[in-house]
Order: structure tokens, then sequence, then C-alpha cells
């Protein structure tokens, strides 16, 4: 007899993505190419242990651009992203808010240094656009699923901005309140990464460190941007907002040098080559040969890196979490894992990414590794902290069968749900580790600007963005078709 | 909490008043301040000690104020140049070309001496069992070769051209795998530690490499060195005459021609610098065309 | 101010009252009765879509803010009779004059000192009040309400009843409480089964006749 279960629908989508993984991963070139990685990691090591905070000049001053970079880009991205959420409703909208948050960071920081060079503005606006879609999916959503019943309490008449801030926000404030902050924390870590491209925060000096060996000041840096990190719920007291994106701006105001010839950005750059020279007749094949050279190949190594990278995610999530949850270990145990967890999960995926590639040599193992690490950790954090939250009888199995029958499969629901959640936000970051050198999405983007063909890049972005779309609508799919609840969602988008 | 407050604003805003440095963006772009850049071919302390030494010199000889803003890659050091971020820069042939189709005032204005009959060496990692040879070493194919920056001249454009044209293939169906290091320093230490058998390097930075034992020579070895051709140079904008008076682009020009300072000549590393024009680098541009990294027109 | 005639009430899914025939006139205060899913909600909903400027509301479930303090939740009564600068002002800010509208109110209900406190942190029947405030606070001249007092004590209840029913051209009250009813109303309108199954003059009543309801 077949067994009518929920668990089975589970594990159904459970198989769908394992297998997906696994082709992937037989795919995949997993090779390490380095002929010694045991040294290089040990001089990693080496300098992790002996961290130099003299090495790197301009310190302080990269470190005050990542912070007013992230607070202006949140600042901005947020009023945006609260006034897409209030007509959340509206189909367009809610596919732009979805374009615009499918791009990542950097791509957005390349597209938008053509336009305003290495300034504040193209720091804060790659933040800022990103995260109005993000806002606004999330605000939106928190709104759609408030209680409905005070406005409609409400005598007919009222002017719609009242109705909205006395009757529909004060029920999601703290929701919103709890989730900007977290997304400043984000946004310290991709300011960090805006550094990579050349913009004056803190990965311009960790990517000149750790490139060039010099593992003692990358280590420093490294640090500091952890200690920014970890010691936020400190100093970001919500009295001292205020307070902090004034300093910002004085610090560095969000503007940028006026270019007379902007409009040939638009107007000319990113016109299809073949086009702008003025004949409609070439651009069939040279659409089709950048299809096939480059955004097929691209999409195809994106999918599979992504696929890959899930399945280890959850590998590591599953495998990750009895180590922080109460039920299991001892006190010191938990200490531990919870140092570990908390560090992977405060470190930028391309920055590991970065650091796994000059050990390891350029193959799709390092971006599978740092995107399982950096995800797992989250994972693993917030399963352990759901089976923190479970009431389990006194006489309940212990060990591995206690976590195999007791703990995971009620942990699982939430457990499926983030993983499918994060796959969206998985596919985002693979697409970019292309920078570094793997052959995604990133990698053709990155050789695009590198020839100053920007009708290319930004044809190679729109292809990503579609896949984006395709794996959101896909996980949509997944999650429905279990009834997955939605409620994970707030901590689920980073 | 209201003095809390009080007190915590004071501070930081006191802290960012005091100490907004010069560096920090957008203070930098002040008309008075002419700006430079140069393609961040190899290890970064190398181009600050370059660099640094230029703006004093230039600063000393121009009589205004001149600083040099580091860049993280080709591409951008060409972008900065187009968007007036700079108004000089020290180019590889390659990007020299790709910003002066973008900023079409520009003039070349100075190349190395060396710049003239530059050379890329194709280096081999000694497990391969490559032997030195005159003529292409049509052997290195199959094994796994890193091109250095995506945007170089020695270290992508011309190794790419000569072995499209040996072999009629793209490099990434000649080789087992084919990777871009970023800079020549990089592409020297990758080949040497073995993570790819085979590379194509700057000859300037792997013989400065090799005279300051930076490489081991039992490790890489140099095994083809390419026909001549054109290379890095000094570029500047059309404009800069209307901004810092006329003749400040011939200005320019003679100080950079007039560089005897052997601590300026062998940072870059370079005999000296001798005059150049637009034309010199006509053949760059088709063999760009020719690959297919610049769009024909 | 009301007429039904021969009406059915409900979506259009679910018909929830059929054939409802209502004349309710000026100065009448009826209490409407009937078990809970009988439709009452659904009536006073009816009745509220027929002139929703004229109508103070207070809706059973209370609808308020939580978060939001007793003022807010009583000043959104009139959230329709200002600009929205004055009520974003007053959202940030409550003003002198606010305040003591709204304050006026909150001490009719008992409520003077909680004016501060937001809504979660009261009791269900304090919560009540509030919402009942906010339609006391609402210039509407017809009183609708959905059970408005059900967590609170019949005493008091009745005190307020009495206290604030007089005030309106004409009201509509759902109780569940029979002795409120026949003590506070001048009509009694009955549901049973989907239908109006009474409707008579309370002093024609009582709670012999009101008991065959339920």
């Amino acid at each position: 007899m077949r067994f009518d279960t929920t668990a089975r629908g589970y594990r159904q989508v459970t198989l769908l993505l394992a297998l997906a993984g696994l082709l992937s991963l037989v795919v995949a070139d997993l090779g390490i190419h380095t002929v010694s990685p045991g040294d290089e990691l040990r001089r990693l090591g080496a300098g992790l242990f002996t961290p130099d905070f003299l090495a790197t000049g301009g310190l302080m001053a990269a470190l005050a651009n990542t912070v007013a970079f992230a607070f202006q880009g949140v600042a901005l991205g947020v009023c945006a992203g609260a006034l897409l959420a209030t007509v959340w409703h509206w189909r367009p909208v809610r596919l732009f808010s979805a374009i615009i948050r499918a791009v990542h960071e950097l791509f957005w920081g390349l597209l938008i240094i053509q336009l305003f060079g290495l300034s504040t503005l193209t720091g804060v606006l790659a933040i800022a656009i990103p995260y109005a879609g993000i806002f606004a999916k999330v605000f939106g959503e928190f709104l759609e699923e408030s209680d409905r019943r005070p406005q409609t309490a409400l005598a007919p008449g009222a002017d719609a901005l009242s109705r909205l801030l006395f009757a529909r926000v004060p029920l999601i404030w703290d929701h919103m309140r709890r989730y900007t902050a977290y997304r400043l924390e984000c946004a310290i870590r991709a300011s960090a990464i805006l550094g990579f491209i050349g913009l004056p925060t803190l990965g311009f000096h960790l990517e000149t460190a750790f490139r060039q060996g010099q593992y003692s000041a990358g280590a420093a840096l490294l640090y500091l941007l952890l200690l920014l990190i970890l010691t936020m719920r400190w100093w970001l007291h919500p009295v001292l907002l205020p307070v902090y994106l004034l300093a910002a701006l004085i610090w560095s105001p969000p503007v940028a040098p006026w270019r007379p010839d902007a409009w040939q950005f638009f107007l000319r750059d990113i016109v299809p080559a073949p086009l702008r020279e003025g004949g409609t007749g070439n651009v069939t094949p040279w659409l089709q040969d950048l299809l096939s050279t480059q955004v097929l190949p691209g999409l195809g190594q994106t999918l599979l890196v992504g696929c890959a990278a899930l399945l280890v995610t959850g590998l590591l999530g599953m495998l990750l979490a009895p180590l922080v949850s109460p039920f299991f270990g001892n006190r010191l145990s938990r200490a531990g894992a919870h140092v570990l967890l908390v560090t992977l999960r405060s470190l930028p995926e391309f920055l590991l990414a970065f650091v796994l590639l000059l050990c390891l040599g350029p193959s799709m193992l390092p971006g599978i590794l740092a995107l399982a690490l950096h995800t797992g950790a989250i994972v693993a954090h917030l399963n352990g902290h759901f089976s923190g939250a479970l009431t389990l009888r006194a006489d309940r199995p212990r060990g591995i069968d206690g976590y195999f029958w007791d703990v995971l499969p009620r942990l699982y629901p939430t457990f499926l749900a983030f993983l499918l959640y994060r796959w969206e936000i998985i596919m985002r970051e693979t697409a970019v580790l292309g920078i570094l050198g793997i052959h995604t999405l990133g990698f053709y983007v990155d050789s695009a600007f590198a020839e100053f063909r920007l009708d290319r890049a930004l044809l190679l972005i729109i292809a990503g963005v579609c896949l984006n779309l395709a794996v959101d609508g896909v996980s949509r799919r997944l999650r429905a078709a279990v009834r997955l609840s939605s409620s994970i969602r707030e901590t689920a988008h980073a | 909490m209201t003095r809390f407050t009080l007190v915590a604003l004071l501070a930081i805003l006191g802290l960012v008043g005091c100490d907004q440095p010069s560096d920090s963006p957008n203070s930098g772009d002040t008309p008075a301040t002419f700006t430079f850049t140069a393609i961040p071919d190899q290890d970064e302390a190398a181009l600050v000690e370059r660099f640094s030494r230029v703006a004093d010199y230039l600063s000393a000889e121009l009589g205004v104020p001149v600083k040099y803003v580091p860049v993280k890659s080709y591409a951008a050091a060409v972008t900065a140049f187009r968007n007036d971020d700079v108004q000089l820069a020290w180019f590889g042939g390659l990007s020299g070309v790709q910003a002066r189709l973008q900023v079409p005032d520009s003039q070349a204005i100075a190349q190395g001496y060396e710049d003239q009959f530059f050379v890329t060496y194709f280096i081999a990692h000694e497990g391969t069992g490559l032997q030195p040879s005159e003529t292409f070493p049509e052997d290195i194919a199959g094994h796994s070769f890193t091109f250095g920056s995506k945007g170089s001249t020695s270290g992508r454009l011309m190794p790419e051209f000569h072995i499209r044209e040996q072999f009629g293939k793209a490099p990434d169906e000649v080789f087992s795998r084919v990777g871009f290091s970023g800079d020549h320093s990089a592409t020297i230490a990758l080949v040497e530690s073995g993570a790819y058998e085979v590379g194509a390097v700057n000859f300037k930075v792997w013989e400065k490499a090799l005279a300051s034992g930076d490489v081991n020579p039992n490790r890489v070895s140099v095994i083809w060195k390419t026909p001549t051709y054109p290379d890095y140079h000094w570029v500047i904008r059309g404009d800069v005459d209307a901004r810092f008076g006329d003749g400040f682009a011939d200005g320019v020009q003679a100080a950079l021609l007039a560089i005897e300072d052997p601590a300026i000549l062998e940072a870059f590393p370079r005999q000296r610098f001798v005059e150049t024009d637009n034309a010199n680098y006509q053949p760059i541009l088709e063999t760009g065309r020719a690959i297919g990294l610049i769009d024909a027109p | 101010m009301f007429s039904l005639r021969s009406e059915n009430l409900g979506w259009s899914s679910a018909r929830v009252l059929e054939d409802v025939t209502l004349d309710i006139g000026a100065g009448e205060r009826v209490a409407l009765l009937g078990a809970s899913g009988s439709g009452k909600s659904t009536l006073l909903g009816h009745l509220r879509n027929q002139c929703p400027q004229d109508i103070a509301w207070c809706p059973q479930d209370g609808a308020l803010v939580p978060m939001l303090s007793v003022f807010h939740n009583i000043y959104m009564g009139q959230l329709h009779c200002r600009p929205w600068w004055q009520n974003l002002a007053n959202l940030v800010r409550p003003g002198a004059a606010a305040l003591e509208q709204v304050g006026t109110i909150a001490t009719r209900l008992g409520l003077a000192d909680k004016l501060r406190t937001s809504v979660d942190r009261l009791s269900g029947g304090q919560a009540q009040r509030v919402a009942l405030g906010r339609a006391l606070f609402s210039p509407g001249h017809i009183l609708l309400a959905d059970e408005p007092l059900s967590s609170v004590d019949e005493h008091q209840a009745r005190h307020l009843l009495d206290a604030i029913l007089p005030a309106y051209d004409c009201s509509v009250v759902a109780l569940h409480d029979r002795q409120l009813a026949l003590a506070c109303s001048t009509r009694v309108i009955g549901l049973r089964d989907n239908r109006v199954v009474l409707d008579a003059a309370t002093d024609t009543l009582t709670l012999a006749d009101l008991d065959r309801l339920y």
C-alpha cells in the first residue's frame, strides 16, 4: 500500500532538486588546478593568524566609504521600495521589481560606472536599485498579508496617504524595521564587494591583498569587515540612524561629475552593434553568434553551478544544523559551531569564492563551495534556531535517531521552503561569480565590459534576468505544489 | 537618550568633518588638479612606486597638482579616461586604441623606447616538457593556457592573434583550459605554480621578475617570443589645453620625453620615453578587429 | 433612514440572508439579535453600504491597529475629515486640540488614563471600548455597531449604551445579551435560518420571545 503523507511531497521535491544537483556535479568541472593547494591554504591559514592592520594605507577611509555607501544605498532603496510596495497589486510593478532585483549589485555597478564613473553615486545606486526591488517585494507582501480590517473600518473619504499611514503601515512597521536592519547588514557586504570593480570600499584593498598573496594584510581587512557586521546590533540603534545617514552624506555626498556625453550610453553604447552601424540586416547573425558563443554557454554553466551549489547547500545545512541545535552536543560544541556559522554567514559568498579560487584554481569547485558554505551556514543557523523552538517529548530518541526521526521531519518544511527561496539568490550570485574567472554568465559580462561592448553586456545581463525569473517561477511552483508556507520569506531574502 | 544622541551626533559629525581625507571619492576632481591613471598590469606595490614618482615629477614640471588615480582593471582605466576622471593615462597598445575610439580627440604622445618593438613571451611550466623554439610552438595545443588581463595587448591581443593564426581556431578550442590571470605578475605565478601549464606574458615584466629573483627559472621558462609590435604609451585627452591652458598637452609631452631620472625609468622599466602618435597604433587596431575584440567600423 | 424590499444579502456564492424587508426610521434604536452566523454582520454591512458617509461604524472584531495608541485609534474616526498633512502631524506628534477632543471621548468610555497606551496592551473589554470610541469620534449620525460591548460587563455596557445611543438619529446595534437588548432599544430585529423572523417594538416583547431566536 502506498503511503499518503505530507512528507511524500517533500521527498519528491527533494528528489527532484537532488537529481538536478547530482547531474550538475557529475558534469561540472570540479578539478583542483593548483599543484599544491595545501601550501596555499597553509599560507592563507598563517595569514589568518597573523593579521596585519597597518599593511593597508587608507584603511579607515575604505571602511567609512563601505558604511557610507551601504547607508545611503539602503536609505534610497527603502524609500523607492516602499513607494513601489504601495502599488504592489499592480502587475507591471511586480515585474519591474523582479527585474531590477534579479540583476546583481556588481552588474549594476559595472553598468552605472559607465555613466557616473568611480563616484559615490555609482556605489549608492548599485545598492539602491536592486534593493528597491527587494524592498518592494518584501514590503508589498507584508502589506498583502497584513490585516485589512482596520482599513475597511475607516469611514470612506479619507485620503490614501492617511489611510496607509494610520491603518496599514503600523501593522507591518515592526517587520519593516527588522527587515531593513537585516538588509543594512547585507548592504555592507555588497558595498565591500563593490570594491572588486574599483569603488573605494574595503573590497578594493581586499582584492589586492589576497591576489598578491599578502594574506596577513587581507586577514586584517577580513576581520574588520566581520567586526563591522557582527557588532551591528550594538551600534545600530534606531535613534542614531539619522545621525549615521547624515554622517554618510557628509562623508561622501552622492554626487558624480556631470558628463555632457552621458546620452551616448543610452543612444549609442547599449544599442546592438549592427543597429548602431545603421543596418538592421546584420542583427540576426550578431544575435546568433552571441547566443551560441556566450549567452547559452554562460546560462548553462550558471545553471550547473547553481544547481550543484543548491544541493551542497542543502546537505551542509542539514549536517550542520544539529551542531547548533539545543538538543544535540554540549555547550562548548554549540558555541564553536555558532561562531563558525556566524562567520561563514557574515562573509560575502563572492569573497569566499575569490579566496577559494586562489587556493584551488579556476574550476567550478571554489564557486560551488563558496555558495554552499555561505548559504549552508544560514540554513543551518535557521534550522538550529527553529529546532530550539520545538517542544519534544521527554522520552524522545537521542542522537542520530533523534535527529532523523524526531527533529528533522518537523524542520523539513521550513528547511525546504527556505532552500527554494534561496535558490533564486544562489543563481544571482552564481552568475556574478563569473567575474572571478569561472565561466558562468558573469565571465562573459565582464569580458563584454573589458571590450567596451555594452550592448553585449546588457544582453547578457538581460539573459541572466530571464534565467532568474525562470528559476523563481519553478521555485514558486514547487513551493505551491507541496504547500510550503511563506512565513520564512522574511529571513530568506539575503 | 536625548543627551546620548546629541553627544553621539556631535562625535560622529566632528569625526567626519575633520577627518575627510583628500582621497575620498569626488573630492579629487577640482579642475586645478591634473589626474592620471595607468592600466594595472602588475603588482600594485610596483604601480604605486612607479606612479607616485611620476606624479611628483609631473607636478614639479607642470606647476599644477598632479594626482595618480589607481584603478582595478584595464577596462576601468579606459572608462576613467573616457569619463574625464583622469586626463592622462599610461595605456597598453590595445587599451590605448580602445580609449581613443571612445575619446576621439585624444592623442598618443609618448611611448617607451622598448614599446616600439614590444614582444610577448610564451612561458611554460617545466612539467610540460615544452622546449624553446624559434617558430610558433604548435605542441602547446591541448595544454592549459592563461592569458593576462582580458584587455591586455601583450597578455591577450597578440598571443590570441598568433594562436588563432596558427591553429585557425579560438583559444577555447585549442587548449584544455583557458584563463585570464588579471595581470602579468599573476600569469607568471600561475604558470610557475603549475595552475596553468602555459601562459603569455609581457616580456618586460618577465625580465624584471627574472632579474629580481621573483621567479624560479627551473620551474618556468620562455618557449617562444612573438614578432614585435607597438605597445605601452601615454595618451592625453584633447580638451586639456582648454582646461589647463594653451600648450598644456605639449608641456606634458615634453615633460614625459625629458624624464631622465633612472629611478623613475627603472620602475617602468623603460630606457626612456620617445615621441609617438596615434598612427603608430594602427596595426594594433587592425589586429583587434581581426580577432573580433574590436567591432569593425 | 434605511429601506430594504425583499432583498437577498450575502455574497454571490453564499447567500446569508434571504428576502429581507425592513424599514428603519429616524429616532429608532434597533437591537439586532440572533445566533452567531445568523447574518447580523452581513445585515449591518449592507446597511453601512447604503450611505457610508453618514455612518458611525463599529465592526465586531474592532479592527483596531494594535500597535498604535488609544488616541490614534480613536482619532482614525475623523481621518477623512482632515487633510493628510494634519493627519501625518498628529500621527507623529498628536496636537493639543486633537488630544483634547479625543480625550473627551476616552473619558466618557473610561479610557482617560489609557490614552497614550497602545491597544495591544489593553484588555479585550478596553479594546472594544476603543473601537466604540472611534465610532463615536466619527461625524456619522447613524450608529451601526456589531456586538460592541460583548466583553464589557453588563452593568457598564448598559450604562454606556444609555449614554451613547440618544446622541444618534438612529442606531442599529447587534447584541447577544437579551436583557441588554430589552433595556436599551426601542425595536428588536431577530434573525434565524437566513431570515428575519422577529421585528417588533421592544415594549411588546419578553425575554421568552427572544429566547426562541436561539
